[in-house]
């Protein structure tokens, strides 16, 4: 005879009553749970593709676009800037890395970035299989690209036309040379080739092509010799002053824009995060209902379980006894509603980042930190709701009980 | 409800009858002995030491190691088996709860082939010898019975009387029965008769 045996027979005497404050408990714990997890994947993702990136220089426009079309990959560029930024901004002393971006075709809904080798160091990519480009027409596919069109090293593949699908260059096809590991971040989905790759497909494209293209425009133009465009540069600053000196320097410039991808993504968290705070506060406030649901049911199991508090009572159980006995099975429930919720919560997230909002497939957290919050705040709001009954028990009316049974 | 009694001194062993009908007074008389009302005059004393003015806490000790308790109407505890309701006195003063002497008890009152079953599966008699079997697990001084053969045949009110006579002296426990059964005259000589109520 334990107190987990008593707890466990009174509990039967109500089980359907208990068992749905444990679900109402856990469905609390379920959005609020998801909602956190979801929240912690995107941030990871987002930090992750803006790969520790200062500073992006392109065409001007939004910042905010620029941003979101050179580095989460999903909107149109600004347009484009000559591809005489990219030698001014390598050897100025104030940067560390300066990475050239060229968007103009696609494969499959991924997009294929003329770049450096450069560009795959940034996010820390490492190859899977093969080799890195050396030619032009010779491409380095992210992960899930490969996965998804089923290439491997050696196939070959038209590029289409434009960042959403166009007209197949299909007399100029690249070849796979090389695959990366996954690495959770927007470079998973990309077709990495040389800027050459680029601009030998959109050479006649942009025949009258002349200094900076600044008009909205889904693709980059290639410009011929000395006029060659990219669409933008991401510069890492070699030291703090870069971020005072560069941006204003950048600004100064004609046709230039300079964007600073921590600010827009903190903008963009402002406009997208709205909504997922709002999802936190019904799980909050659905979990404070709980919480009065608690107070309410288990006050008024109180009432139906008089005659065994008063025997406990008659029996020589001391108040504090009775109080124990509530606070645990509020604590029971808590744990109960905690741990299901948690792993219904688990549940949702790991469908959603699979689904993956906007083509995106969302880093997980790995499981631990926000399942042990999520179970302590319902253990702690289980406790917190059976003070008063528990209190209701121990102040059992012991001769009024036994007199009117 | 007042009941005066002027004194009641029981030893070791011996039983006493408060006889009278409904409204009487025999139960707050049973409580009051067991610490659960205040007395407004006079003293309980437990073995030598004055009970009704220690703590409530201390009471509530003292009541559930010393004091045997049956109650007319609650026998025991829904969703519990047989033998945990009988350990459930020792479980509720956190004294050691001893299995085998509650299945030897259990085995005294005839329910030792029930010790597993769940409680509300028991019979009326059956859960009262179950209340028996608890009120007499940590061998206390005293043993206070309320009303023990309410509704319960001639045969079996006579089954339960002796069983509570014959266990009471057995363990050296004084026994105090409240009822309004005038048939347990026949097996506790000593009465203390509440008739006129007050």
């Amino acid at each position: 005879m334990t107190v987990f045996s008593l707890l466990a027979a009174l509990i039967r005497r109500t089980p359907l009553g208990w068992a749905f404050q444990a679900i109402g408990l856990s469905v609390a714990v379920a959005v609020l749970g998801s909602v956190l997890i979801l929240q912690r994947a995107a941030d990871t993702r987002m930090t992750r593709d803006l790969a520790g990136v200062d500073l992006v220089v392109g065409a001007k426009g939004s910042p905010l676009q620029l941003v979101t079309a050179t580095l989460f990959q999903v909107d149109a560029p600004t347009g484009n800037i000559p591809l005489t930024t990219l030698d001014i901004l390598a050897r100025d002393p104030l940067v560390q890395t300066a990475v050239p971006v060229s968007l103009g075709d696609s494969v499959g809904g991924d997009r294929i970035v003329g770049t450096t080798p450069a560009y795959a160091e940034l996010y820390g990519a490492t190859l899977a299989e093969g080799r890195t480009w050396r030619a032009p027409m010779e491409a380095v596919l992210g992960a899930a690209t490969a996965r998804r069109l089923s290439l491997d090293i050696g196939d070959t593949f038209a590029g289409e036309h434009g960042l959403s699908g166009g007209e197949a260059h299909t007399d100029r096809p690249y070849r796979v040379v090389g695959i990366l590991e996954p690495s959770g971040s927007v470079i998973d989905r990309l077709v990495l080739t040389d800027l050459a790759s680029v601009w030998a497909l959109h050479g006649d494209h942009a025949e009258n092509a002349g200094g900076v293209n600044n008009h909205a425009h889904d693709h980059d133009h290639a410009g011929t010799g000395a006029e060659r465009q990219i669409t933008a540069v991401l510069v890492r600053y070699r030291s703090p002053l870069g971020a005072v000196v560069l941006p204003r320097r950048i600004a100064g410039l004609p046709d230039l824009q300079p964007a600073s991808p921590p600010e827009e993504a903190r903008r963009l968290s402002a406009l997208v995060g709205a909504g997922s705070d709002a999802l936190a506060g019904l799980g909050l406030s659905l979990l404070g209902l709980s919480a009065i649901g608690f107070l309410i049911s288990l006050s008024a199991a109180v009432g139906a379980r008089r005659r065994e508090l008063a025997l406990l009572r008659a029996l020589g159980a001391p108040p504090s006894r009775m109080l124990t006995l509530s606070l645990l099975e509020g604590a029971v429930l808590g744990l109960a509603g905690g741990l299901l919720g948690a792993l219904a919560a688990r549940l949702i997230a790991v469908v959603v980042a699979r689904a993956g909002p906007g083509g995106f497939a969302l880093p997980l957290p790995a499981v631990g930190p926000v399942e042990i919050m999520l179970v302590s705040l319902a253990l702690s709001l289980g406790v917190i709701g059976a003070i008063v009954p528990g209190v209701l028990a121990a102040r059992t009316d012991v001769i009024r009980t036994l007199r009117t049974v | 409800m007042v009941v005066t009694v002027d004194d009641l001194c029981l030893f070791a062993g011996e039983a006493v009858l408060l006889l009278g009908p409904s409204g009487s007074g025999k139960s707050t008389l049973l409580m009051t002995l067991a610490g659960l009302i205040a007395p407004v005059a006079g003293s309980v004393t437990l073995e030598s030491e004055r009970f009704d003015t220690l703590s409530a806490r201390e009471r509530d000790r003292r009541r559930g190691l010393r004091m045997g308790l049956v109650f007319q109407d609650i026998h025991g505890m829904p969703g519990l088996s047989v033998i945990a309701n009988v350990l459930l006195g020792a479980f509720a003063v956190g004294a050691v709860q001893n299995r085998s002497d509650a299945k030897i008890l259990l085995d005294r009152v005839g329910l030792s082939a029930l010790a597993d079953r769940r409680f509300e599966t028991l019979s009326r008699g059956e859960a009262q010898r179950v209340a028996i079997a608890r009120a007499l697990l940590l061998r206390p001084a005293v043993i206070l019975a309320d009303e023990p053969t309410a509704s319960l045949d001639d045969a079996n009110a006579d089954r339960i009387a002796d069983l509570f006579v014959e266990t009471a002296r057995e363990t050296g426990a004084a026994l105090i029965v409240a009822t309004h059964d005038h048939r347990l005259k026949r097996h506790i000589e000593r009465v203390i008769d509440l008739g006129a109520g007050s």
